[in-house]
């Protein structure tokens, strides 16, 4: 099963609709979103998995310094490259959706911090993940005590079974006090 | 295992839909994610109402998979008849619910604005709008309210009545005449539209126009208990949707058992808005995210340094934040003595004429927003010296300018009220019980103050867009030199703002019960403001870096709503209760006070409903009820202390199986080595 050259069956998009939480509209835009980045030949080839170069093309995902972290954790290959079939954007797009609940966007966005994907947030995760949020230039990341101090709070808050790392459950306990998150876990097209 | 610990196995069996290899790829996935074992069916009890599909899209895991497994439960669901048509009328009513959300979803207001504006400036500033937003729907609902049980019937009852009103009390008392006497001069039509005298005067703007329709027979519906009840319902009306506001964020506390309040590890897991697109705006939050934790761990390192300080610091840092509080209260002191002055001599000189007449009027508001540009100023060069972290000196800021607002207004009610009732000359008083001479029907003159401060605080916003905005940006950008590097592009500062609207709404709560229309006037200029604020933002804006966070501001804003409403429920009742009702213009010109309309009202029913009411009111209901209130707010509040310890046991339990695992690990691997 997979999508056909150019236009959604009924059959299927009410699959869809049923495996994701997506709207009959929005999966129709997804589908016409994907199928422009297709070359003219993939257009005719069903279940074509397209390059994470050009996935990162979309205006909503360019700019948005987790990107290439979303590619790797929704796609479906098996060389590890980030590449996404037309189903693995669905998925993506599900998530991030807003009706999405909050365990989907949680378990996706703790996946998403994972650099090493070990299943846990260690300090190199967490080091990882503030740099992005604070950029990528030298001028507008912390300093090394900065960061240190930094770090220690976040293991002091979240890490309940003080591992020294955070696993899913503590962060979806942090996660679970936050009324912001599910409103800005969101990319519409 | 070298293959990452998600997709073991995994992704070569996407394409193969046979049930044997699912169970293969759970038990590797399951040690890590218990949770997302595909063979284990989803507690039966919980779910059968919602059906598969509810449990389908929670599942995270890829779509190919997610085939399988509705595949595997379709072949386990067994087909009987009876459950078989309730999983469709599920199905149907699911359907029923996704269409109405999206339809409500097309009619949220500004709903495309509102997320360029977040994703351009932050959620700080959005805060601010949606703020406004909520106002606007407020204000519309409540004129929706008003017109429904006092204008329309107004309006219908009126050219039924004709112009027969029953002429009680003295001579003096019922002059009346607020429509303008002779040859009228063009522009004095703008003047009265300003300050609502004039040809404005007696329409249905005003609590003058409403008429008093009980001496009608054929009339049943009472207009007088109409409006007071429609005011005091109004009121209620708004405390029920603030609180409801209000309320979101208080329960994800109480629940958790802590507070909301931003902490590391929520700003760096939550803190990211992937709605945002563009480099631009990128930048912007990654900017806001990098200061904002340099201002957090800033001020963790200035709560320690200050806990370490020598007792004569102490004394010395201590003994400057009281001079300077007395400071800034010297200054909002100097300010409300101004205002008071500027009310006393415009209603002095509320008899002249022309442009000059007008100034005079337009006095207390014009020293008003004044005193409220000038002292927030003030307190803003002082505060730094007073070395506070600086999301308490926000706080201050908030708080003294809220106090200088409220306290304005407050002001230019209690001389108004002076005036009414004859503080200062009583005998001009002991003729209709009010003051005839300067006010004929002096709650329109109340509902004319309230009129004009709204109107000029809508002109200010205008004339702070087109005269000092606009004129910033040009000269910043296009002349750019040591001074305009210096003072740079205009800030848009959101506690001050959002001040400026809850002062806005006080002012309509409080006037709303002496000129109906106040409510939809306001939200006609809430609508205008929304425009100019976006406008002003996009073009003459840059970024604020400081940010402000957005759950527990909103919260506090409410709040401070919350005591806006307070003081105009207090002026209402007040002037319910205590002040003779003008006996010349209005509904309740026949009563002693306006509180007498219920009475006489409920003496009308049948002895039955008035025996029930009269038990209502009794001691005998309300004590018992007022202590049943008691022990549910003390049950309420015990509940919340419980989950608090829950939370706080439930932790330490984690932290010591935690310690448990890593004991028993190291024993595994001591006797493994033996």
């Amino acid at each position: 099963m997979g999508t056909t050259a150019s236009q959604l069956g009924k059959e299927l998009l009410s699959e869809y609709q049923e495996l994701t939480f997506l709207t009959k509209q929005e999966i129709l835009l997804a589908h016409k979103r994907f199928t422009e980045l297709l070359t003219r030949e993939e257009k005719d080839i069903p279940n074509v998995r397209v390059p994470m170069e050009r996935i990162l093309t979309l205006p909503e995902l360019k700019s948005n310094p987790f990107r290439k972290r979303i590619c790797y954790v929704f796609s479906t290959s098996e060389h590890k490259d980030g590449s996404l079939t037309f189903e693995d954007f669905l998925d993506l797009l599900s998530a991030f959706s807003d009706s999405a609940t909050m365990e989907i966007k949680s378990h996706y966005a703790f996946r998403i911090f994972d650099f090493d994907d070990d299943g846990t947030l260690d300090s190199d995760d967490l080091q990882k993940l503030v740099n992005c949020l604070t950029g990528e230039t030298d001028d507008t990341q912390l300093t090394f005590e900065e960061m240190k101090q930094l770090i220690s709070n976040i293991l002091e808050e979240s890490d309940i079974d003080k591992d020294g790392t955070v696993n899913l459950s503590e962060f979806q306990h942090v996660i679970s006090r936050s009324p912001d998150f599910v409103s800005s876990f969101k990319i519409v097209l | 295992m070298q293959d990452s610990a998600y997709n073991n196995g995994l992704g070569a069996h996407s394409d193969r839909q046979s049930l044997r290899m699912r169970r293969a790829p759970s038990r590797s996935s399951s040690r890590k994610y218990p949770h997302l074992d595909p063979s284990s069916d989803p507690d039966p009890d919980e779910d059968s109402d919602d059906g598969p599909t509810r449990d389908l899209r929670t599942i995270p895991l890829q779509m190919g998979l997610k085939r399988t497994v509705r595949q595997a439960q379709q072949m386990q669901t067994p087909i009987v008849s009876d459950g078989y048509s309730w999983k469709k009328k599920n199905k149907s009513l699911l359907k029923l619910k996704t269409v109405a959300i999206e339809i409500l979803h097309f009619f949220t207001l500004w709903r495309k604005s509102m997320q360029k504006i977040g994703g351009n400036f932050g959620g700080g500033v959005l805060s601010y709008f949606l703020f406004l937003r909520f106002l606007v729907l407020l204000n519309f609902f409540s004129f929706l309210l008003i017109a429904g049980f006092v204008i329309i019937p107004s309006v219908v009852f009126r050219s039924e009545e004709g112009s027969s009103v029953n002429s009680t009390g003295r001579e003096e008392c019922m002059v009346y005449n607020p429509n303008p006497q002779g040859l009228v001069v063009f522009y004095t039509y703008f003047l009265d539209f300003l300050s609502g005298t004039g040809f404005i005067e007696f329409t249905y703007l005003f609590y003058g126009f409403y008429n008093n329709n009980s001496n009608n027979i054929n009339v049943s519906y009472n207009i007088p208990l109409a409006y007071l009840s429609t005011a005091a319902f109004f009121l209620l009306f708004c405390l029920f949707c603030i609180i409801i506001r209000m309320g979101t964020t208080a329960r994800v506390a109480v629940a958790t058992g802590g507070s909301v309040e931003g902490s590391y590890s929520m700003l760096v897991f939550t803190g990211w808005d992937y709605s945002s697109t563009g480099g631009q705006a990128t930048k912007l939050k990654q900017q806001n995210i990098y200061y904002r934790l340099q201002v957090d761990l800033e001020e963790e390192r200035i709560k320690k340094k200050s806990a370490s300080l020598t007792q004569c610091q102490k004394v010395s840092l201590y003994s400057g934040r009281v001079c300077l509080f007395i400071l800034a209260f010297g200054f909002i002191g100097a300010a409300i003595a101004g205002i008071f002055f500027a009310t006393n001599f415009s209603q002095q000189n509320s008899d002249q004429e022309g442009i000059l007449g007008l100034f005079y009027e337009y006095l207390p508001s014009i020293v008003i927003t004044g005193a409220n540009f000038i002292v927030p100023l003030l307190n803003d060069q002082i505060a730094p010296l007073e070395r506070y972290s600086p999301s308490v000196t926000v706080i201050m800021a908030l708080f003294r300018a809220v106090l200088l607002r409220l306290v304005s207004l407050i002001i230019l009610l209690y001389t108004l009220w002076r005036q009414i009732t004859c503080e200062k000359t009583p005998e001009d008083c002991a003729l209709c019980k009010y003051n005839v001479k300067v006010y004929q029907c002096w709650e329109t003159r109340v509902g004319q103050e309230m009129y004009k401060l709204t109107l000029f605080d809508l002109i200010i916003n205008f004339a702070m867009l087109f005269l000092v905005e606009i004129p910033r940006r040009i000269v910043v950008d296009n002349w750019p030199n040591k001074l305009t590097r210096w003072v740079g592009r205009q800030e848009f500062v959101v506690p001050y703002n959002v001040l400026g609207l809850v002062y806005g709404q006080t002012v309509v709560w409080t006037g709303a019960f002496f000129c109906p229309l106040l409510p939809l006037i306001n939200t006609i200029k809430f609508i205008i403001l929304f425009y100019t604020k976006k406008t002003t933002l996009f073009t003459n804006c840059r970024p604020a870096l400081r940010t402000f966070r957005s759950t527990t501001s909103s919260f506090f804003f409410s709040g401070i709503l919350l005591l806006g409403l307070f003081l105009a429920s207090l002026v209402m009742i007040y002037s319910v209760a205590e002040i003779h009702p003008s006996m010349a213009c209005g509904p309740f010109r026949i009563f002693n006070s306006m509180w007498e309309v219920v009475p006489v009202s409920i003496t009308k029913l049948t002895q039955t409903t008035r025996e029930f009411l009269f038990f209502i009111g009794s001691q005998a209901f309300s004590i018992p009820l007022f202590a049943l209130s008691c022990l549910m707010l003390c049950y309420i509040v015990a509940l919340s202390n419980v989950y608090k310890k829950s939370v706080t046991l439930l932790k330490t339990q984690l932290k010591l199986e935690g310690q448990d695992k890593r004991f028993l690990v190291r024993q595994i691997e001591r006797f493994s080595r033996m």
